[in-house]
């Protein structure tokens, strides 16, 4: 009988080896990339001016929600490391109770005070300070709390994209530019390269949907049109991640080793998960653009004057 | 001590053998949703359950394929070859070569051959150090002679101009001439990508422009134009957001895909007169639909949509009864009866509920591959 347990525990034990070895480098990856303490500064005097009153009780609605600042970056070799410009900074309030999302677009152009000090384009946040200074320069000038930020890199979108195996977007129209920055796979990072992502239903892998997102020069609407292709971007991602299977789990670690950071922990992770996969209604996702009038040309160095009068009341509608 | 011994190494080889097996079975435990797609010519299953009448031309990852009698085959390597058009005649092919900074259109035999190349868009040796003076050539067709090749290009270029606006027009140039020989039919809007997708329709030619509407929103429309430079007139308004049109081989209507500036693309469906669309009508909503060409027969339509959610292109088919009802049976009249022997009223026949017309399903004809979407299909009768 002893005999028999042994072999029964042997074989289970080796069972449980096979399986960790398996998953061991997506836990390496999510220990090593989530639960990222972002440094946030103490608050400087604007964010208490715009820094709406806490309510005393949370709606019902309210119950659980979250706010999340998405970073998307250029991580080449234009710049060292953490010293980089965010290309793309998304304000994400979940909603659990009601399954709502709401999806803020900040322009990368728009001219703001910085947490660090003095004042800029708000993508140069990041660069001065990583991630808590961003989320500490939207904190205080939209005047919302950030719970929790995710920062992906370049390539670790295109990586990301692959992995999944792809996304279907529907291109409004082609996308073309023939000064597109050649600096992803190029030992030039000041190199450029001719694009042409053309129109209509298509089937992207992450080279094409990079370019889908990150082309500006042939957008009338330059930043702001860049904003909608990536939430487009972004709900495709959603709708893919949502066929993956738990063993497909180590292959996207791996992709995407080194190219993503955030400050949500593990725990946290395990029970967003689930919850995602529960929002499957995608007229729930609102999508939020700050176009003119709330921002206009005329800044310093080709940047957008935020009109905050008309920013903050909108702002405070979506993000309470 | 030997039956240890056994029962030690024993018991090693199952331990490593379960692990390894529980390591490869998660593996293959992965979701279909990330594996790769196959090659047409090596898919599984081979897409012979449903033969479609006469020969597609399609393109996967930079290689013609055709596909007839219900059997795939390679015509080019995968080499950036893309949208193929049939000659008038069916005698040739059409088609684009991409490469890294341009494109070119070429003509190629039915089996793939290279007879020659239509345009040269690469950037003079003298102008190769500014990639903005390349160009490209897109969606090329024939007119009916064969003789003026219609396309949409976004020349002429010139280097050193630093254009950060690059929008295509419609263009139409002499098979065999030079660009400097064309003409530019349409004027396109700027900022937008500009005119795509020409096809010669008599009197003129339909092709999706770009624009942006009321709202900021950039948007495809159809547009029609019967001379070159004329602004030619809109055929769909801009919140239908159509695009890709495809005329019926008798000339009387037009598919097309309407987006409604939504993540979503209807096969869409309108009568044609030769100067204007009638209603539109939706045949398919539950799809993301791409290219649809009609049968040269009038048997239905192919087009190119996901085989799930979220994934690769396939080549589906909708037989012509789904928008071509066949007309619903006479419903016979009861005959009147005497009245017999009481002089109650003939009692009216209970009507007999309208004859419902069968739905239409499309037909997936492929699986497992992947099939570029912004690729019209040439189908040769």
């Amino acid at each position: 009988l002893t005999t028999i347990t042994l072999i029964v525990l042997a074989i289970a034990l080796a069972a449980v080896a096979g399986g960790f070895a398996y998953f061991l480098p997506a836990a390496a990856t999510a220990l090593q990339e989530t639960g990222q303490a972002a440094t946030v500064p103490s608050p400087s005097p604007l964010s208490i001016l715009f820094s709406p009153s806490p309510s005393p009780s949370p709606s019902p609605i309210s119950q659980g929600a979250f706010t999340v600042l998405l970073l998307g970056s250029d991580d080449d070799s234009k710049f060292s490391a953490d010293h980089v410009l965010t290309q793309s900074m998304i304000l994400v309030r979940v909603l659990p109770a009601t399954k709502q999302v709401v999806m803020l677009s900040i322009p990368r152009d728009l001219y703001v005070h910085l947490s660090t000090g003095g004042s800029g384009k708000i993508d140069g946040a990041y660069s001065y300070g990583s991630a808590g200074a961003a989320i500490a320069t939207v904190e205080q000038d939209f005047g919302v709390h950030v719970d929790d930020y995710i920062w992906v890199g370049l390539l670790g979108l295109i990586k990301v994209i692959d992995a999944i195996g792809g996304i279907d977007i529907v291109t409004s129209n082609p996308v073309m530019d023939d000064y597109y920055p050649a600096d992803v796979f190029s030992n030039d990072p000041y190199g450029y390269q001719r694009i042409a992502v053309l129109a209509g239903p298509q089937h992207l892998d992450g080279i094409h949907a990079m370019q889908y997102v990150r082309s500006r020069h042939s957008d009338l609407q330059s930043d702001y049109g860049r904003s909608k292709r990536q939430q487009q971007v972004l709900q495709a991602i959603r709708a893919k991640a949502k066929l993956l299977a738990p063993s497909d789990v180590p292959a996207l670690a791996t992709a995407i080793g080194g190219e993503l950071k955030t400050s949500i922990g593990l725990d946290k992770v395990a029970r967003l998960v689930p919850l995602a996969a529960s929002f499957d209604n995608p007229d729930a996702i609102q999508q939020v653009l700050l176009l003119p009038p709330y921002a206009h040309s005329g800044a310093p160095g080709g940047s957008l004057t935020p009109n905050w009068g008309l920013i903050l009341p909108l702002v405070h509608q979506y993000f309470p | 001590v030997i039956s240890k011994f056994l029962l030690a190494v024993g018991l090693a080889i199952v331990m490593a053998v379960t692990g390894v097996s529980s390591y490869v079975y998660l593996g293959s435990r992965q979701s279909k949703a990330t594996a790769p797609v196959q090659k047409p010519t090596a898919a599984t299953p081979r897409a012979q359950a449903f033969t479609l009448p006469g020969t597609i031309y399609l393109a996967q990852a930079g290689a013609l394929y055709s596909f007839s009698a219900g059997r795939f085959h390679q015509l080019t390597p995968e080499v950036g070859w893309t949208q193929p058009a049939l000659y008038p005649d069916g005698s040739h092919l059409l088609a684009v070569k991409r490469s890294g900074f341009f494109s070119d259109v070429y003509v190629l035999t039915t089996y793939g051959g290279v007879v020659g190349q239509l345009t040269n868009n690469a950037a003079s040796p003298r102008n190769s150090w500014d990639i903005g003076a390349n160009a490209w050539s897109f969606y090329p067709r024939l007119s009916p002679d064969q003789r003026t090749l219609w396309m949409s290009y976004d020349g002429p270029k010139y280097a050193g101009a630093g254009y950060f606006d690059v929008d295509m027009a419609v263009w139409a140039i002499p098979v065999g001439g030079s660009i400097q020989q064309g003409r530019a039919w349409t004027v396109a809007n700027n900022y937008t990508g500009g005119d795509m997708q020409p096809i010669v329709v008599p009197g003129g030619i339909i092709y999706t422009k770009y624009t942006y509407d009321q709202n900021g929103n950039r948007t495809g429309q159809l547009w029609f134009t019967n001379r070159a430079g004329s602004a030619g007139r809109a055929l769909t308004s801009t919140d239908a957001s159509c695009a890709q049109p495809s005329l019926s081989p008798d000339g009387g209507s037009l598919a097309m895909i309407c987006t409604y500036q939504k993540q979503v693309s209807y096969l869409t469906i309108a009568s044609w007169n030769g100067s204007g669309l009638g209603g539109l009508r939706t045949m398919i909503t539950d799809q993301i639909v791409a290219q649809p060409t009609w049968a040269p027969d009038g048997s239905g339509i192919a087009y190119l949509a996901p085989g799930g959610p979220a994934a690769p292109f396939q080549l589906w088919f909708l037989g012509k009864n789904a928008y071509n009802p066949p007309p619903p049976p006479p419903v016979p009249t009861p005959s009147p009866s005497p009245g017999g022997p009481h002089n109650e009223p003939v009692p009216s026949p209970t009507p007999s509920p309208a004859p419902v017309a069968p739905v239409v399903k499309p037909i997936q004809v492929t699986f497992n591959l992947g099939f570029d979407a912004t690729s019209p299909l040439a189908w040769l009768g």
